[in-house]
């Protein structure tokens, strides 16, 4: 996913851009007609439009929906100043997985890398809460679970990994 | 109709709104915050350059540094857009100048507490001290530590909830209601013969949401502080998290709405265009004033026990939020400067470059709102990415060009050699910078680690020489106020 946000994110970021350059431009040139603000309001109405077709496109499966228990496979995972403790470390590729995430202190972030340094999905991990995450994994690995939420002096080595096996015939 | 270039004449009564309100004052937070601002990009280019491993820094220095950074950046920015809304505020109604000095010393108060806490306490908790971090800090820092970083907040939050009283006194007192200074006889279309200017309603604006944050802000605050004496009393880490993200983005968020009318107030002088307050200007205000309180959530949209529905909120708010930028004030900057034949000193240049750099910075802003791409963008490089965007080439470039255009002097001139070397210099160094970070969130680098893997290295050198020329360019832009100090403004 991650390409394809960066590539429309600066498709737009460098037509706007250009609109500035253009309009910079423009002050020596002729000044705004009488359509200006008709066009300004198309702009709304096609900002409006726009806004209301990304949200129902993005919104109508819900992003944090989980897998029912029944079908999917239960992963406690334990967060704490400076550690992760993943109560499972070989999980089946193919099946749904309920990361249930909880933390001992303060608060962490839960993110999954793939072999390549890809973030899959994350989580935070709140204190007093338990947070549920589900993923499928698709290729069996080496994955790694990395904390995204600032948690003080060794953030950065609060690193565990787990191992994604094909799935039995 | 009120127009944002009609200054009071000059030789004004002492009851009277100033052309040059507080000037002295204001000049004074200016070079403070420049000053400031420079010290705290130096601290980023340190930070870059110990992630490419340039250079050796201990992590627990590290996040030191980098508690310090967001910190300073965020309340110099809150600084510098209170100055120039304090000024030009200042053309309207008559505010006491011994309430901005009283604002000032709180802040630098605020300053010393939390450089002490820091560089002397150790705290390395990051600017938003998220509960019950400031507590648990594994042994790098004391209690007293956290203690006073939280108490140089309050004192910073005091100073501006004075500001805002004074300013909404001084508000309701000229224009009978906060309401009617929001625009609201415009917006249902009654008849009002002194309509606020663009100023006002982004003053009423501010008032409004920034000292609701404040208030909300000093509750968590107060709570983590007694935390910290008393162990046993225990948050609800969720409803901190609620607080402090409320706090913390209204707060930055209020420091571009204010610096915002240096835009409304200074581009008139150069198109001959009064900036004026009309219905749709009103509406957008008014919309900002609900937007920017409703959109926090999109902080904590990886945060999956919080209610549903906030969340989408928080995904529809951040990208509608985007409406009243672009399509009015994005759009009514292109009508103002199109055929204008203004002339690009460095002052205009740098205001026209603060309301691009807001605007584009907010489409990746806008993007990383869907929860769907939060998933993979929450807390990566993307966010440094896309906020300092629109606060490196959106609020500090509002506050260069304000301050930029103090010292121009009475005429206005085409842009000399050094200052176009100094504007290309900072928007190569900042559009690069900024492009790096995004290029690295989309390379799913997390934020806010102080020691980066091999594979990462590359995005951090060049993250780090796109930050020396920031540097560069915020230095020749701070040198060149102070040295031109002794000019009046235009």
């Amino acid at each position: 996913m991650q390409p394809v946000v960066l590539l429309i994110s600066l498709i737009l970021m460098a037509a706007l851009t250009a609109a500035f350059w253009l309009a910079a431009r423009a002050s020596r040139g002729e000044a705004p007609g009488p359509k200006a603000n008709s066009k300004r309001t198309g702009l709304i109405w096609a900002m409006t439009i726009a806004g209301v077709i990304i949200s129902v496109g993005s919104l109508r499966q819900w992003p944090h929906a989980l897998a029912s228990t029944g079908d999917a496979l239960e992963v406690h995972v334990s967060g704490g100043q400076w550690w992760w403790d993943i109560d499972t470390t070989e999980i089946p590729a193919g099946t749904p997985v309920n990361f249930n995430v909880t933390t001992e202190d303060v608060t962490h972030g839960m993110g999954i890398y793939d072999s390549g340094l890809t973030l899959l999905t994350q989580v935070q991990a709140i204190p007093g809460y338990t947070t549920k995450l589900t993923y499928t994994f698709t290729e069996p690995g080496t994955y790694q679970v990395l904390c995204m939420e600032f948690c003080g002096v060794a953030h950065h080595d609060m690193v565990n990994e787990f191992e994604v096996v094909a799935a039995e015939e | 109709m009120s127009t944002a270039s009609e200054p009071a004449a000059a030789g004004h009564a002492a009851t009277e709104p100033s052309a040059a309100p507080q000037a002295g004052a204001v000049k004074l937070t200016m070079i403070l915050s420049g000053a400031v601002f420079a010290l705290m990009m130096v601290f980023g280019l340190i930070m870059r350059a110990a992630q490419g491993q340039w250079i050796e820094l201990d992590p627990a220095l590290f996040y030191q540094i980098l508690t310090a950074h967001g910190a300073g950046m965020v309340g110099t920015a809150a600084l510098s857009g209170a100055a120039i809304l304090w000024y030009f505020s200042g053309r309207h109604v008559v505010l006491t100048a011994g309430i901005y000095w009283a604002f000032l010393g709180l802040f630098l108060l605020g300053v010393v507490l939390i450089l002490g806490a820091i560089f002397v306490g150790g705290y390395g908790g990051a600017w938003t001290f998220l509960f019950p971090l400031p507590a648990l800090s594994g042994g790098a820092w004391e209690a007293g530590a956290a203690a006073a970083f939280m108490l140089g907040y309050v004192s910073i939050g005091v100073g501006f909830l004075l500001y805002y009283l004074e300013l909404g006194r001084q508000i309701h007192a000229r224009y009978g209601s906060l309401a009617r200074a929001l625009g609201w006889n415009l917006i249902l279309g009654r008849e009002d013969k002194n309509p606020p200017p663009p100023t006002i309603v982004a003053a009423a604006a501010v008032t409004i949401f920034n000292s609701i944050g404040i208030i909300l802000g000093a509750a968590v605050l107060v709570a983590s502080l007694v935390h910290l004496l008393v162990p046993g009393f225990e948050v609800d880490a969720l409803l901190a998290k609620n607080l402090i993200y409320f706090f913390g983005h209204v707060f930055i968020n209020a420091s571009i709405y204010m610096a915002v009318t240096a835009v409304y107030e200074i581009l008139p002088e150069y198109t001959g265009r009064p900036w004026k307050s009309n219905r749709l200007f009103a509406i957008a205000w008014n919309a900002v004033l609900i937007f920017v309180m409703a959109v926090y959530w999109h902080h904590l949209l990886q945060d999956v026990v919080m209610p549903p529905w906030m969340l989408v909120v928080g995904q529809l708010v951040s990208y509608f939020s985007g409406i009243p930028l672009i399509a009015v004030t994005a759009f009514s900057t292109f009508l103002y400067v199109r055929g204008s034949k203004m002339t690009w000193d460095l002052a205009s240049s740098l205001l026209v470059l603060s309301v691009a750099g807001w605007s584009v910075g907010s489409i990746p802003a806008s993007i990383d709102g869907m929860i769907s791409v939060n998933k993979v963008m929450h807390n990566t490089m993307w966010v440094p990415g896309h906020f300092h965007t629109y606060l490196l080439l959106g609020e500090v470039a509002m506050a260069f060009g304000f301050m930029a255009w103090l010292v121009r002097g009475k005429t206005i001139s085409q842009m000399g050699g050094l200052d176009r070397a100094a504007f290309a210099t900072y928007l190569a160094g900042a559009a690069g910078f900024v492009t790096v970070f995004l290029f690295s969130g989309a390379a799913s680098i997390p934020r806010r680690w102080a020691v980066h893997y091999e594979e990462w290295l590359t995005h951090d050198r060049i993250g780090t020489l796109f930050s020396v020329l920031v540097v560069l360019g915020t230095l020749i832009f701070v040198l060149r106020f102070v040295a031109r100090l002794g000019r009046s403004e235009g």
